[in-house]
């Protein structure tokens, strides 16, 4: 096919490939933990993001179990972990485990509600994910309840661990960056996420991605050609399940920690819902737009509302409107403007403009 | 004479008290283009949503070559060669024009679930669909979002559409409706066309006299949901029964 490309969407793949090459070197580029904290949280919320924008997105699925998985994911390699101690093998079984249950959950959901209307489907939803989200803190033996569990990570992630070393025994640097555990974590948190990502890019644009988008356009007429609607359905409903699974996973193994704010709790399901609205539904660049935009605002905003307050103090009135504890209220405030000025999301509204002219 | 493809057995769909289509049995043979006729309200639509799976019958069957089809979803039966073009423009509308016959073709080739391979990659499927772009004067216009289109293409597309099922029925709800009279007969052609290849059984709803006078081989007339009339075009235009019921408004209907 000779689909026109556009100035728009041109603009939004250099922009994804720079945010790319960025991860790609973070490590590199920001030599600070924290930086190195936003930027796998980032990798990890991308994937997370794309896998809910399958469903939202490409097929028209409202889901509030997305966190669910996410969690079933990071408790599955979590508690393996904790239970059989910081090797490979806990690692894959736990891993394999939440995605199985993610699976099977997914399944079950799937076959049962997906031919409901959208409304109950969100509803049923909404209810599993309470209903994992009061397991998770009750089942406290396994889970560690409210407080989560911490535990050991395999060897080559561990910070004291040298990848190379100098002749006098010391952490060998490269560009001077400490070539330890730490930053073997992190590649491992970006190549897992570059993978699910890819895997993801060419799932819409193969023949099933364009079944997904008429079944998102018209239900009906996607049945009537003669595709099985809900197959296709609880088909992609699991997909997603399950990436957002690994998803969890990997975030998981990079924490250290798992617990019910990091990996269950309804802030990350509202976190998903604005990312993949600010980044432009059913794009899949988007959620790599809105992850970033959204992570960096979370952990960022703060600091540099802080710095301007304070370089405001002379002018009156300015120091206290741009106080840091307002922060979500300037949150709020710019989540407004772009929804007002990209209706489609900022990768959405991007790819359209030059479309129409 | 061979074998019906279609067969409807005292098809009955009741809503609430009212009965939609009551008791309608038909045959339909391969090369026969039957034109179905009725006033507003007739039940045409509904004995077309009963056929091609969109309304599950109160009683009676629906069988395809002999398979009884009736409880079918609609999807199941578009593999069974049933296809469906629908009165109310029915499209993909923020798809291309393109990827909304590609879809057809695809569904038709059962590559609907192919995962690792792009879609563009299939060029087999494309070319098929362009084809049926160019058939319908749609190959200027194929990049273009269907939405986009005017209402006649638009119609023209939802024909498009049923041509890449290549089904072996051919259900038309009024396709030329709100055409311009210079885009009614390409399609007219393309059904004509149909006509000629004596394997297909075409079923076609249409309002306009004209049409139904070039096109048909056996006309039959619901009325409030029954059969009222079925034979040759001559025959059942003459019939006093019709006349009363449908022909005298037809020239206020068109």
């Amino acid at each position: 096919m000779t689909q026109q490309i556009n100035r728009g969407e041109r603009f939004v793949k250099l922009v994804v490939l720079l945010i790319a090459a960025l991860l790609l070197f973070a490590p590199f580029l920001f030599q600070d933990i924290r930086s190195l904290e936003v930027a796998a949280r980032i990798c990890v919320f991308i994937v997370l993001v794309a896998s809910y924008d399958l469903l939202i997105g490409y097929t028209g699925i409202v889901s509030f179990a997305h966190t669910m998985f996410f969690g079933f994911g990071a408790y599955g390699a979590a508690i393996a972990l904790k239970q059989m101690g910081p090797g490979w093998d806990a690692v894959i079984l736990g891993t394999l485990a939440g995605a199985l249950v993610s699976l099977v959950m997914a399944v079950a959901i799937g076959l049962l509600s997906l031919r409901v209307k959208a409304i109950f489907f969100a509803m049923i939803t909404l209810a599993a994910a309470s209903v994992a989200m009061v397991l998770a803190s009750q089942l406290s033996q396994f889970t560690g309840g409210e407080d989560g569990i911490t535990y050991k990570t395999p060897e080559i992630f561990k910070t004291a661990t040298k990848l190379a070393v100098t002749e006098e025994g010391k952490v060998a640097r490269l560009f001077g960056v400490k070539l330890n555990g730490k930053l073997a974590a992190y590649y491992f948190v970006f190549a897992t996420s570059l993978v699910l990502f890819l895997f993801m890019i060419r799932l819409v644009a193969s023949p099933i991605g364009t079944v997904l988008k008429a079944i998102r356009e018209n239900e009906a007429r996607a049945e009537a050609i003669g595709y099985r609607v809900v197959a296709y359905r609880t088909f992609i409903f699991c997909v997603a399940a399950v990436i957002a699974s690994l998803a969890g996973s990997v975030y998981s193994i990079w924490l250290k920690y798992t617990g019910p704010e990091t990996a269950l709790s309804f802030t990350i399901m509202i976190d998903i819902l604005l990312m993949v609205v600010i980044g432009g539904m059913g794009t899949m660049y988007g959620a790599v737009i809105g992850a970033v935009l959204l992570v960096l605002a979370q952990y960022y905003l703060r600091d540099l509302m802080g710095s301007a307050a304070e370089a405001l103090s002379e002018i009156p009135l300015l120091p206290f409107i741009l106080e840091p504890d307002r922060w979500l209220f300037w949150l709020g405030i710019i989540f407004i403007l772009l929804v007002y000025f990209f209706p489609r999301g900022i990768a959405g509204t991007l790819s359209e403009k030059d479309a129409k002219t | 004479m061979s074998h019906p493809s279609l067969v409807t057995e005292d098809l009955t769909i009741r809503f609430g008290g009212h009965v939609a289509v009551n008791s309608v049995s038909c045959a339909f043979r391969p090369g026969e283009l039957t034109v179905i006729v009725g006033p507003n309200g007739a039940g045409k639509t509904t004995y077309f949503n009963l056929i091609s799976g969109q309304l599950t019958p109160s009683s009676g069957k629906v069988l395809k070559d002999g398979i009884d089809i009736t409880r079918m979803p609609p999807s199941t039966r578009a593999h069974h060669g049933i296809g469906r073009a629908f009165q109310l423009t029915n499209l993909f509308p923020q798809l291309s024009v393109l990827e909304n016959v590609r879809l057809a073709v695809q569904a038709r080739a059962g590559e609907g679930w192919k995962m690792f391979r792009r879609v563009d990659a299939l060029t087999e499927l494309t070319a098929r669909a362009e084809r049926y772009l160019e058939a319908t004067r749609l190959d200027t216009v194929a990049h273009l979002p269907a939405a986009a289109l005017p209402h006649g293409d638009q119609r023209k597309l939802e024909v498009a559409l049923l041509m890449a099922m290549e089904p072996d029925i051919y259900m038309f709800d009024e396709p030329t409706a709100g055409m311009s009279l210079d885009q009614a007969p390409d399609v007219l052609d393309l059904i004509a066309e149909l006509k000629r290849d004596h394997t297909k059984t075409v079923l076609l709803v249409e309002h306009k006299m004209d049409v139904v006078r070039a096109l048909a081989d056996r006309i039959i007339v619901l009325h409030n949901g029954e059969l009222l009339a079925d034979g040759p075009p001559e025959e059942v235009m003459s019939s006093q029964i019709v006349r009363d019921v449908y022909l005298g408004k037809s020239t206020e209907a068109a």
